[in-house]
């Protein structure tokens, strides 16, 4: 028998202990993979010229590769301890600390290597489907199978790298203490949890101030960039641990002190919860923390996803504009605009047209319009100015304009009236345009634009006008501007739906690392218990009474993080609530749903497989 | 003068934590080669404790352990662990069976740790099946098989690499009293044939009218120690006494 067999054995023969992180491995490696094949598609420089694409690819198969580092060195750690009983009885069958180290990092090498080589050969079968579903949604036409060896060749190297330091690293965590202790490691009691009230204050404070900070002063925030966002993240994510623990803490010692404490199973049921506070908590505490990620991606993504008409129309708010110049030769103009009427009458159902004009102070981009030019974009509500009188719009999405440049330009001063913040024009063209009554608009001696905008019916099915439109009609710096929402729409679906595609595969990676956690906790508890109910059932504990008090005990570590990451996803969503259309809300109440209904029904298996290996086996 | 295999002195162990407490007060020991100590005492008395001191993995606060004229706490990780695949066999109450391997290969274990080759492997092996009866289980795992013959598989692997002190730790505590009888004979017998030294609490009096000597221990020291005559029933009697006076003993038809 060789040093070999042993560690091959240890595995081969508690394979169910392993089989739910080699799966999420797996699975993390092969999400990565077929990423990276996306990536370094030999389509992709045609399809996506500027490579953005490729580089968002890559971007999040780094971000699987960082979580698939935390998630393995949390599992290694998780069966290290699983372990130490007997890694107890190998030392004191003469093993020495080295040769335990060798045998650890062994074992996680083998199922390291075993995990790549089967996420690549899955990677490499689905890889035509997958294309295919990329092809899809990238609407590309030639999106074929291809050999990926760079592909291949990169998750290879990156995640035996990973493995090798994981595992190095890991062993490192063996107990240098004496022998006895990895021997009644198992016996030996599990911490419960300290009251810690000024931790939990303090982390609490630490968070509400840096989210005040957002709101207060801008300013620091924006000087701190990308550290900000750190520090926020991880001062949450201590909040997040101390308000779960000290409230499961504070949950079971009202529960103790209640008059119902003696009734029934509660004694049993709250005993347990005490006893194994600490373990419970950081299980739960881990799930909240994924299922949040989880929530957050895919509706983050969803949104941006769902609000895509309105932001195109928020930017460039007509199907067509056109902006000609002064310089703009008037053949050329009469030329343009004829085309694309001619275009619009022929191919759609119907359209709308508005001739305007307004003029600008080229320099800082100030524009001025008339109130019939106004009134006749159409866009807005029509308004009727009096007489010195003036009102402010908008000439950038997004950055509220100053409502008293007009004062450099007129001799007299006007009667501010009011402000708009939705675009007349698209988005960029003018810092903000004021508008004046007529009379006073001839007097201002600046080149004037004059505006073309065609709004079409049903325009986000247009594209192939636009394409006609836009092969002929092109923008002419200095003589004239063409703008389309339809194309940008295009544009913009395009990318949002491939994150959305991105964000979907990222949370199915959390998911399925949650459930991963989750079923090795059981699996590890399960011996455990057996033997706790085995002893109680002796003193007179129906299999209905533990019923009662299993179902409770998962019905806690299921839903009480699903109910915590729902309630932080809502606080996070209310507190961006204007950002958002309120259909989304509709969208995610429904989507919350449907992970209520996965999360009941795992519930329910996951409750009637571990009674059965509890009372039966 | 018999060879002193095991040599204490003054052994204090202490336990520090939320409560503090002395288990070891300062023992002084001494077990020859080939020699069969019983070690007994009321629950709490030290007993495992004073064992698991000489086994190596637990160690002691003050004074010397000597074994075959090495202190095991002064070596080196690499040395210990050595140290004990020549020097220790370990057969515990509850075991100790690796539940990935086989029998075989949970004998095995100490061989294969020590690069021994196969060929010496199979020969060892078969030696002490034999020996033991424990041919028909050898490809079992550890599950699938009794109480009595776990611990048969244990002493197995506790002896394999023939080591000069055996240590068990109420090696029938786990037994009904047919598997305790054959596995007290079990010992006797590897006691005569390899001549290896054998130190064993446990705090059953039948059991420990095996040995050769008993000793006695009571809130971390060594009490009274008392030799076996020619008559093992009156050894047996005379352990009854002794527990008695200590207050820990118990009635029991031989």
């Amino acid at each position: 028998m060789s040093f070999n067999h042993i560690v091959f054995q240890n595995i081969m023969r508690d394979k169910w202990t392993y089989i739910s992180y080699f799966l999420s491995s797996v699975f993390s490696i092969l999400v990565f993979f077929l990423f990276l094949i996306t990536a370094f598609h030999p389509m992709m420089d045609t399809i996506n010229p500027d490579s953005t694409l490729g580089i968002t690819m890559i971007f999040c198969s780094f971000i699987v590769y960082i979580f698939s580092f935390v998630f393995i060195i949390y599992s290694m750690l998780a069966f290290l301890k699983k372990k130490t009983k007997s890694l107890g009885i190998f030392m004191i069958s003469g093993a020495s600390m080295k040769q335990l180290q060798k045998m650890v990092f062994r074992e996680n090498m083998l199922i390291a290597i075993t995990a790549i080589i089967t996420a690549i050969v899955i990677g490499l079968i689905i890889s035509p489907l997958f294309l295919m579903v990329v092809k899809n949604i990238l609407q590309a036409d030639s999106f074929g199978m291809y050999i990926p060896i760079q592909a291949i060749v990169m998750t290879l190297i990156l995640f035996s790298i990973l493995f090798l330091i994981v595992s190095r690293f890991t062993t490192r965590f063996i107990k240098k203490g004496e022998a006895i202790q990895l021997l009644k490691a198992d016996v030996t009691q599990e911490k419960i949890i300290q009251p810690a009230p000024w931790k939990l204050i303090l982390s609490i404070l630490v968070t509400a101030i840096l989210l005040l900070l957002f709101k207060v002063s801008p300013g620091i925030v924006e000087s701190l960039a990308i550290f900000y966002y750190i520090i926020v993240f991880i001062s949450l994510l201590f909040t997040i641990y101390f308000v779960l623990t000290q409230g499961i803490l504070f949950a079971t010692r009202r529960l103790q002190k209640s008059s119902s404490y003696y009734k029934k199973t509660n004694l049993l049921f709250v005993s347990n919860l005490q006893a194994k506070g600490n373990s419970h908590a950081h299980i739960i505490y881990l799930l909240s923390i994924l299922l949040l990620a989880v929530f957050v991606c895919t509706s983050v993504l969803y949104s941006s996803y769902y609000n895509v008409e309105e932001d195109t129309e928020a930017v460039y708010p007509y199907s067509f504009q056109y902006i000609s110049l002064p310089d703009n030769p008037v053949e050329q103009e009469q030329k343009d605009i004829d085309f694309m009427e001619t275009t619009l009458n022929q191919e759609t159902e119907g359209y709308k047209s508005y001739y305007s004009a307004f003029k600008t102070d080229e320099e800082r981009r100030i524009g001025f319009m008339s109130n019939s030019n106004f009134n006749a974009l159409g866009t807005q509500q029509t308004m009727i100015l009096k007489d010195k009188e003036y009102y402010v719009v908008a000439g950038n999405e997004g950055t509220p304009p100053s409502s008293e440049a007009i004062n450099d330009y007129l001799d007299e001063r006007l009667q501010y009236t009011g402000l708009e913040e939705n675009l007349i024009l698209s988005t960029g063209l003018q810092e903000v345009y004021y508008i004046v009554p007529d009379d006073i608009y001839d007097t201002i001696d600046y080149p004037e634009y004059d505006v073309f905008a065609y709004e079409v019916d049903g325009w986000t099915e247009q594209l192939d006008v636009a394409d006609t439109v836009e092969a002929q009609v092109t923008t002419e710096p200095d003589e004239r501007l063409v703008t389309s929402k339809i194309s940008l729409y295009d544009t913009e679906v395009f990318i949002k739906s491939i994150m959305f595609f991105i964000g979907f595969m990222l949370s199915l990676i959390f998911l399925s690392a949650a459930m991963s956690i989750l079923y090795f906790y059981l699996q590890t508890s399960l011996e455990g218990e057996k033997e706790k109910y085995t002893g109680i059932r002796k003193i007179g504990l129906s299999i209905k009474e533990i019923r009662s008090v299993v179902t409770r005990e998962l019905a806690l570590l299921i839903f009480v993080p699903f109910s915590f990451a729902v309630i932080l996803l809502f606080v996070v969503l209310f507190s961006i609530r204007d950002a958002l259309s309120p259909v989304f809300f509709h969208m995610t109440a429904i989507g919350t749903g449907i992970f209520l209904l996965l999360f009941v029904l795992s519930f329910l298996i996951i409750r009637k497989a571990y009674l059965k290996k509890l009372v039966t086996e | 003068m018999p060879e002193v295999i095991l040599d204490i002195k003054q052994l204090h162990k202490d336990y520090t934590g939320e409560v503090n407490y002395k288990a070891l007060k300062g023992i002084d020991f001494q077990l020859n080669r080939n020699e069969f100590v019983a070690v007994m005492g009321p629950s709490g008395s030290g007993k495992t404790t004073f064992l698991n001191c000489i086994s190596t993995i637990d160690r002691p606060t003050n004074g010397s352990i000597t074994i075959n004229k090495k202190n095991p706490y002064e070596l080196s990780d690499d040395e210990l662990a050595k140290f004990r695949r020549n020097e220790l066999g370990f057969v515990f109450q509850d075991f100790n069976l690796v539940h990935t391997l086989t029998v075989e290969e949970n004998i095995l274990l100490p061989l294969t740790l020590d690069m021994v080759s196969s060929k010496e492997m199979a020969t060892r092996l078969a030696g002490v099946v034999d020996f033991l009866g424990i041919k028909e289980i050898m490809k079992k795992r550890t599950f699938e098989i009794s109480g009595g013959q776990k611990q048969r598989a244990a002493i197995a692997r506790a002896v394999i690499h023939q080591p000069s002190l055996l240590l068990a730790d109420e090696p029938t505590g786990n037994l009904d009293s047919k598997a305790v009888n054959s596995v007290m004979t079990l010992f006797q017998s590897i006691h005569d044939t390899f001549q290896t030294s054998l130190l064993m609490v446990t705090h059953d009096p039948y059991v420990a009218s095996f040995a050769e000597r008993v000793i006695f221990m009571q809130d971390g020291l060594l009490y009274n120690e008392i030799h076996r005559s020619e008559n093992k029933k009156q050894f047996y009697q005379e352990i009854m006494d002794t527990l008695t006076f200590l207050g820990g003993g118990q009635q029991h038809e031989l």
